[in-house]
């Protein structure tokens, strides 16, 4: 829906490098770097003992345990990796419900791929859109700056057509997941194959608090159905309910599946959110 | 299923904002949502989804048009089945000028007739009403089988003001309205004369009474110059007055500063009318009076000026010496002829010219004496009296259907508007005899009739309204009751107008000519055999049975509550979820 690149882009550039990324406390598969992994590698760290095999690197034979047994031990050390991230944008028409909400969205997938660059985490960004896309790399900025948010279906419909997703270390998930789904097996299969999940929600000031007073024909902004509705103080507590139960719905989805969710109000400024409502995904540099 | 009151229906038309209503309720502003599943309340039949909704609303659109559609047909006054009955009632009422004829206490005969019909309508509990007005032409004043209550105005705003007439047309008309075996009820001011054939399913009721009158019979006037003369023929009927005072005014005409006005006293003969002739100079208008009596209407007249039409006569070339100076000396003493071309003159000419009139005979030219034969019907041969008279005529006849003849001659004749004298006047005497200027008058006289307008500036009530028009254009009526069309063209004759007043002839939207129709008919003056009776229908009727249902039907009242009701509830429970 949205194609013009409104987000503030120099405000990410100046979060961006103060702040970095929460990492996953356990072993990460990865490209060598700073990380404990779960492989066996040449850090100093080490993991285990086993009996040499041929082939396996004399460097690594203990030969005090040699001395001691007269059996030819190997040390076994772990790997240092640098974790991936993977950010994955929701690209459906909702998210462009109003400009800032399109902005948001944009900003803070930006801060996160910048964020993670810093890091040396290599980040690979996915947009859900009609059409969908994959980049990696320098090109996450400009290909946020040419996404559009212009799928009819939601997120969950999304995956089907997106290129499946890699394992990582870490994989934030923009989007306002107000869509009908199974909440439990969708917030599953994102967290497949990611050491730690971040689902960051972004919603428009409609999304929290609809204005009323008066009569419409609500349009769903992905399907276009349509429900004519008096917006009547009833009618808008009885939403405020519902927008509840949703809301604690993909928050146990997300416990359940060990991630964490964190709700983004569009109407915020980028530094507001960073410092408050997402606090958990983007750390201060030092405390990294 | 029939109406009582088919106007209700227009109720119907409520029907059109209450469908514009619910499209635009449809077309409200449209608000994009991220997850209209939120808004959306969740059902038992959820899956139905939207099409619960339109239903819902589509009901309440049916509901409310059932509504309407019962408070229209409740203004209209449905009536099914049995109800549907009606009792439709025929009115006659007498058009005639002495139903304007006062009583004693003052009230006229035609109030006495409105208060009877109503009285009858409510007595018959009549459904639907269809009054007649008799005349020399009948009229409809109301219906076929229009609402009581509107033929009873109708017969508020009726004046009764025609000439005297056979009401038994009118009676037949009637009856054919109201169907086989339903009762006509006639209302006049005698009991019918002895003689006459009444329909037996005719009720006559007369509701007039004797009384003395003093009325106008006749009012004439003839314009010469500047100066106007008005005869006027006063009549007496019954013992009233032997004497009474006429009152005769002129308005000012052109070139007059102000009017005449002239009273003169007259007594009046037992069983007789007394003449009275009035001259003005430079009149207008010229209004007559008598004295407020039972039927005033009959004692005022307005005469406008009626100057004789002028005809213009033109003289060929080819015409020999004599016929020139006779017919020139005859032109000269002729009133209100003028002579010398122009356009519409009737031009004179030697025989065999294309000329309106030829004179001259061809052939050998042989003299009669007689016997002449001569189609007296004719109007040109009006008063022509052929004794005496010696005419030298040509053996050549003329053209044309013969008119005069003597022997085999053909001594006059008629052919495509063209008039054909056979007549060598150097060898006859005819030009000297009283023949020759009745004649050539019977031929001018033709030729003003021929002119476009009314030949008759003034009419008495009842006489035919006689009019020439040309052809190619277009003439309307203009009268008291409206503006009515004219069609054809020439010599028209157009049934007697039914009320007096002045009539304009129109072509093309301007006025043309007038003519004046006067109140003015002594057989409706004569007020003396007037009387009250009551002459039951003699055929028995079925107007007693089956009745009408009495007040309007009540199930559309329900059917109109209840669909508002369960409207009610529809919208009511879908504003609750």
């Amino acid at each position: 829906m949205s194609t013009a690149p409104d987000f503030d882009e120099a405000e990410v550039a100046r979060l961006a490098p103060g702040l970095a990324l929460a990492l996953p406390r356990t072993p990460q598969r990865g490209r060598v770097g700073e990380v404990r992994a779960a492989s066996a590698g040449s850090s100093l760290e080490l993991h285990d003992f086993r009996v040499y095999q041929p082939g396996d690197d004399l460097r690594q034979m203990d030969w005090n345990a040699v001395a001691r047994t007269g059996e030819l031990i190997l040390r076994v050390r772990q790997d240092e990796v640098s974790p991936r991230l993977e950010v994955l944008l929701d690209g459906s028409r909702s998210m462009a419900l109003s400009p800032r909400k399109a902005a948001c969205a944009r900003e803070l997938a930006l801060l996160a791929t910048e964020v993670g660059a810093h890091q040396g985490l290599s980040p690979t960004l996915l947009v859900g859109g009609a059409r969908p896309e994959r980049v990696q790399g320098q090109v996450c900025r400009s290909a946020l700056r040419s996404a559009t948010f212009d799928a009819k279906d939601d997120l969950h419909a999304a995956l089907g057509r997106l290129p499946p997703l890699r394992p990582c270390g870490l994989r934030v998930v923009v989007s306002d997941f107000l869509f009908e789904a199974p909440l439990p097996a969708l917030v599953s299969r994102l967290a497949q194959g990611a050491a730690a999940l971040f689902l960051v929600q972004v919603l428009d000031a409609e999304d929290l608090e609809p204005t009323g007073g008066e009569g419409a024909r609500l349009v769903d902004a992905e399907s276009g159905a349509a429900l004519e509705e008096l917006l009547t103080e009833e009618v808008l507590a009885a939403y405020a309910r519902r927008f509840a139960e949703h809301q604690k719905a993909l928050g146990a989805a997300a416990a359940r599946a060990r991630a964490v969710h964190l709700v983004a109000p569009a109407p915020q400024a980028l530094r507001t959110l960073v410092a408050g409502a997402l606090r958990p995904l983007f750390l201060p540099a030092g405390v990294a | 299923m029939s109406f009582g009151f088919p106007w209700g229906l227009l109720a119907l038309g409520a029907l059109v904002p209450l469908v514009a209503a619910y499209f635009l309720r449809r077309k409200q502003k449209p608000v994009v949502v991220s997850a209209l599943f939120l808004w959306r309340t969740p059902r038992p039949r959820a899956e139905a989804g939207p099409r619960f909704e339109r239903f819902t609303r589509e009901a309440s659109l049916l509901l409310e048009a059932l509504a309407v559609v019962a408070a229209a047909l409740f203004l209209a006054d449905v009536r099914l089945g049995e109800d549907a009955r009606t009792r439709h009632l025929v009115l006659v009422v007498d058009g005639s000028l002495s139903l304007s004829a006062r009583g004693a206490d003052g009230r006229s005969v035609l109030e006495k007739v409105r208060a009877e019909a109503a009285r009858r309508v409510e007595e018959e509990k009549a459904t639907s009403v269809t009054v007649l007005a008799s005349g020399t032409v009948p009229r409809v004043l109301a219906g076929p089988e229009a609402e009581p209550s509107r033929a009873l105005a109708a017969l508020e705003s009726f004046r009764a003001l025609g000439a005297d007439h056979d009401v038994a047309p009118t009676l037949l008309w009637a009856q054919e309205l109201a169907g086989p075996g339903r009762r006509v009820h006639f209302f006049t001011d005698a009991p019918p004369a002895e003689g006459v054939a009444v329909p037996a399913a005719v009720r006559w009721t007369a509701l007039g009474a004797p009384r003395d009158n003093v009325a106008l019979v006749s009012a004439w006037r003839r314009d010469e110059g500047s100066t106007a003369t008005v005869t006027l023929r006063v009549a007496r009927f019954g013992t009233g007055p032997e004497e009474t005072e006429v009152r005769v005014r002129a308005r000012p005409g052109p070139g007059a500063k102000e009017g005449t006005e002239r009273r003169e006293r007259v007594r009046l003969p037992e069983e007789g009318a007394a003449t009275l002739r009035f001259t003005f100079e430079n009149a207008g208008d010229v209004e007559v009076a008598l004295p407020a009596d039972a039927l005033p209407e009959d004692g005022e007249a307005r005469l406008p000026p009626a100057p004789e039409r002028r005809v213009r006569v033109a003289l060929a070339e080819g015409l020999d010496a004599q016929a020139r100076s006779t017919l020139e000396r005859f032109l000269a003493v002729s009133p209100g002829v003028e002579q010398g071309p122009g356009e519409g003159a009737l031009v004179v000419g030697p025989r065999g010219s294309d000329a309106r009139v030829t004179v001259g005979a061809g052939g050998a030219v042989r003299t009669f004496v007689g016997p002449f034969f001569a189609e007296k019907g004719h109007p040109l041969l009006d008063d022509v009296q052929l004794g005496g008279v010696r005419w030298a005529a040509g053996a050549e006849a003329p053209p044309g259907r013969a008119l005069m003849t003597a022997g085999t001659v053909v001594l006059l004749s008629e052919s495509e508007g063209q008039v054909h004298l056979n007549v060598d006047l150097a060898r006859s005497n005819v030009q000297r005899t009283t023949a020759w200027p009745v004649l050539l008058g019977n031929l001018l006289r033709e030729v003003r009739r021929s002119q476009e307008g009314f030949p008759r500036r003034q009419l008495s009530l009842g006489e035919t309204l006689a009019v020439v028009t040309r052809p190619g254009s277009r003439y309307t009526l203009e009268g008291p009751e409206g503006t009515r069309p004219l069609f054809g063209a020439g010599a028209l004759s157009l049934p007697p107008p039914a009320v007096p007043g002045r009539y304009t002839l129109e072509r093309d939207g301007e006025p043309v000519d007038a003519v004046e129709v006067l109140p003015l008919d002594a057989r409706e003056s004569d007020l003396r055999g007037r009387g009250e009776g009551d002459r039951p229908a003699q055929a028995a009727g079925d107007d007693e049975d089956g009745g009408a249902a009495p007040g309007r039907a009540r199930w559309p009242l329900l059917v109109l509550l209840a669909a508002l009701l369960v409207d009610f509830h529809i919208t009511r429970r879908t504003e609750a979820k």
